[in-house]
C-alpha cells in the first residue's frame, strides 16, 4: 500500500494499492478526477508529482519535457514509493506549451522519436 | 412543429429533393451546439446546448436547453444525424437522431431530437468499450448517414494508434461492424465525404489519438506522424484506390467538402498547419486530381521564434456552390471566397474574431479567448454561425485564458449575391457564462438539416 498526498486539495491523504491506477484507486475513495481516453492517450488526467515516483510504462501522452517536469497521467500510473501529487487543470501550468513560442529541444520529445540529450 | 418536421411532411423521406429546394427552407430557428467542460477544470459532463436563433423570440441568441452526456470526459466534438437527403426518397426514415461521438471516450451518444426539438433528450448510448472490443476502434470523428445506415470514421484503433477505420452501425444503431473492406496503405483517417453518382468517397488525414490527443507538438510534423495526403475510394467496393500526396501544401489535410451538386466532382480541402485550400477533382481520364487554390502566408509574431500558420482547420460550401467558407484559428479571420471558378477562388469576404495576431481581442463587447474555428452556414447562404474551441488540448496550449472565457459563439451576416461578410451586432452566445462555469462550443447543426450535413444520391 501507498500513501498519496493530494496538496492541493488540503493535502488530503489517501492509502492506495501499489499495483492499481491511481486514478482508480483514488476515484474509489472519492477524489473527483479529470480522466478521458483510460488508457494513458490522452493527457486529460495529467497531474503533477512533486515527490515520490510512479510507474508510468503504459501512457504514449507525454512528451520528454512533460516527464521531466513531473506528469504523470493517473489513468496508467501505479504508485512506486508514497507519492506528492498536485492533480487537475491547477497542477497544468507547465503542462501546455504554444509550440510556435517556446520549440522542444530534440531530447525533449516523445520518447518514441526523442533523440538522446547532448551533454 | 419544427421546420425540419414540416418539411418532411411534404414530402416522403427526410431532408429535401436537391440542394435548389433545400436553400428554399424555412430560416432555422433553433441551433445545436456540443459544449465541452472535458479539459476545463470543471468536473461536469459535456453536453449538447440547444440555441435559440429565432430572433422574433424573446430568448434569442440565448441558450435554451442542455443535454448532459450521462459520464465526463468525452470531448464531445463533431456530430451527424441517422438520416439526410439521401433517404429523401425513403418514408420509412426521418431526420430524428443526431449522433454525438465522445473523441476521448469513444462513447456514441444517440440524442432524439424530434420529439421535442428544443429539448432533445438521450436515446442510447453505444459505449466506446464495446466499440473497441467488438471493431478496434477508437477516436470517433466524422458521422455521415449512407442510406438507411450510419459510418463514422475513427481515427485509431482500440490503443490509439494509427489509422483507424470506420465504424458501420445500422438504423437502430446496433453495430454492424467495420465498413471498409481494406486501409490499403493508408496511414491516416480523419474526415471523409461522399458523392454517390461518382461512387467516389474523399478522405483525409489528421493524426493517432495518440499523437493530437495530448495536444500539438510541431516538432511531431517533420517525424511524419501528422497526415498530408487525401485518399480516394471506390465507395462500392470499399477500398482506397488513389492517394493524393499533397506534400509540404497539405500539412494536415482536415475537412474534405464536395460541391452539393451530386453530379459534380469539385471538392475542397483546407490543409490546416500549411493553411492552403485544396482544390480536387476528377480527371478526363478518370484519375484524380489536385492543385493548391489558396495559400494563406504564415505570420510573424513580433516575440516568438517560428512565424504562426494560419491554421485553416475547416471549410464549408454554401448550399449553391458559390462560395467557400474557412477559417484560420491562429490568426484569428473568416474568410469568403466566390468558387463560381473552382480553380480560380476569389476572396469576397473576411472579418476578425479573436486569435494570436489581436486584431479583433473583442466581438460585440465580450473577450474572445480562441479564434474562428467551426462553422455553420443557413441554408439560404445569409448567416454563418462561428465558434470558437478546436480541440480542448490544443485550446489549452494556444488560447490558456480560455479557461476562464470559455468559448463564443458569433453570427456573421453574409451577401450571397454580391459576396461580403460582417459581423452581426445583435447575436452573441458567451459559453463563459454558462450556469456550471466557462464551457467550449464547438460544431453546430440545424434540426432540419444544413450545408455540412446533407448528400444527394
Amino acid at each position: 500500500m501507498r500513501t498519496i498526498t493530494i496538496a492541493n486539495r488540503a493535502g488530503a491523504t489517501y492509502v492506495v494499492e501499489a499495483d492499481r491506477p491511481l486514478l482508480d484507486t483514488l476515484s474509489e475513495l472519492g477524489v473527483d478526477l479529470p480522466y478521458g481516453c483510460r488508457y494513458g492517450g490522452c493527457i486529460t488526467c495529467a497531474a503533477k508529482v512533486t515527490a515520490g515516483q510512479v510507474d508510468q510504462e503504459e501512457q504514449v501522452a507525454l512528451n520528454n519535457r512533460q516527464i521531466a517536469n513531473g506528469y504523470a497521467v493517473l489513468c496508467v500510473a501505479r504508485p512506486l514509493t508514497d507519492c506528492i501529487l498536485e492533480v487537475g487543470v491547477d497542477s497544468h501550468d507547465t503542462l501546455y506549451r504554444n509550440p510556435f513560442l517556446d520549440p522542444l529541444a530534440p531530447h525533449e520529445l516523445k520518447a518514441d522519436i526523442a533523440a538522446p540529450k547532448e551533454m | 412543429m419544427s421546420a425540419a418536421m414540416e418539411m418532411d411532411s411534404h414530402c416522403c423521406g427526410p431532408g429535401y429533393a436537391s440542394p435548389a429546394e433545400a436553400i428554399k427552407a424555412p430560416r432555422e430557428k433553433l441551433l445545436y451546439t456540443v459544449a465541452l467542460y472535458t479539459g476545463t477544470g470543471i468536473q461536469k459532463p459535456d453536453y449538447l446546448a440547444t440555441l435559440d436563433a429565432d430572433p422574433d423570440s424573446p430568448t434569442y441568441s440565448q441558450v435554451i436547453h442542455r443535454l448532459e452526456m450521462p459520464g465526463i470526459g468525452d470531448e464531445l466534438h463533431h456530430t451527424g444525424w441517422n438520416a439526410c437527403s439521401s433517404c429523401h426518397d425513403d418514408a420509412s426514415m426521418s431526420r430524428q437522431y443526431l449522433l454525438l461521438p465522445g473523441v476521448r471516450s469513444s462513447n456514441i451518444h444517440v440524442v432524439d431530437t424530434a420529439t421535442d426539438p428544443r429539448a432533445p433528450r438521450l436515446h442510447k448510448v453505444i459505449d466506446g468499450d464495446e466499440i473497441k472490443e467488438k471493431t478496434n476502434l477508437s477516436g470517433p470523428h466524422t458521422v455521415h448517414c449512407l442510406g438507411s445506415e450510419i459510418i463514422i470514421s475513427f481515427l485509431g484503433d482500440a490503443r490509439g494508434e494509427a489509422p483507424g477505420g470506420y465504424l458501420h452501425l445500422d438504423k437502430d444503431f446496433e453495430i454492424v461492424g467495420r465498413w471498409e473492406n481494406s486501409m490499403g496503405e493508408i496511414p491516416f483517417g480523419y474526415d471523409f465525404w461522399y458523392q454517390p453518382r461518382h461512387n467516389v468517397m474523399i478522405s483525409s488525414e489528421w493524426a493517432a489519438p495518440n499523437t493530437f490527443m495530448p495536444g500539438f507538438d510541431l516538432e511531431d510534423v517533420g517525424h511524419l506522424k501528422y497526415g498530408r495526403r487525401l485518399h480516394v475510394w471506390d465507395f462500392d467496393k470499399r477500398v482506397p484506390v488513389q492517394t493524393m500526396y499533397l506534400g509540404e501544401d497539405g500539412l494536415l489535410p482536415l475537412e474534405v467538402k464536395f460541391h452539393h451538386d451530386p453530379d459534380s466532382t469539385h471538392g475542397f480541402c483546407c490543409a490546416a498547419l500549411s493553411s492552403n485550400i485544396i482544390h480536387f477533382w476528377q480527371g478526363d481520364d478518370g484519375f484524380w486530381e489536385w492543385e493548391k487554390v489558396v495559400d494563406v502566408e504564415n505570420e510573424l509574431h513580433p516575440e516568438w521564434p517560428i512565424p504562426l500558420p494560419g491554421v485553416m482547420s475547416a471549410l464549408l460550401v454554401s448550399m449553391d456552390d458559390r462560395f467557400l467558407y474557412v477559417n484560420n484559428w491562429l490568426h484569428g479571420d473568416m474568410r469568403q471566397y466566390d468558387i463560381t471558378d473552382p480553380h480560380h477562388p476569389r476572396l469576397t469576404g473576411q472579418v476578425w474574431m479573436g486569435g494570436l495576431l489581436g486584431k479583433a481581442p473583442e466581438v460585440n463587447g465580450v473577450g474572445i479567448a480562441g479564434g474562428p474555428q467551426m462553422f455553420q452556414l443557413s441554408l439560404d447562404g445569409r448567416r454563418l454561425y462561428v465558434t470558437t474551441s478546436l480541440f480542448s488540448t490544443w485550446d489549452n496550449q494556444f488560447y490558456p485564458d480560455i479557461r476562464t472565457k470559455g468559448g463564443v459563439m458569433v453570427m456573421i451576416d453574409c451577401d450571397p449575391e454580391n459576396g461580403g461578410m460582417e459581423i452581426n451586432e445583435d447575436f452573441m452566445v458567451d459559453f463563459g457564462t454558462e450556469p456550471n462555469g466557462p464551457s467550449r462550443c464547438h460544431e453546430t447543426r440545424y434540426p432540419g438539416g444544413d450545408c455540412t450535413s446533407d448528400i444527394w444520391l
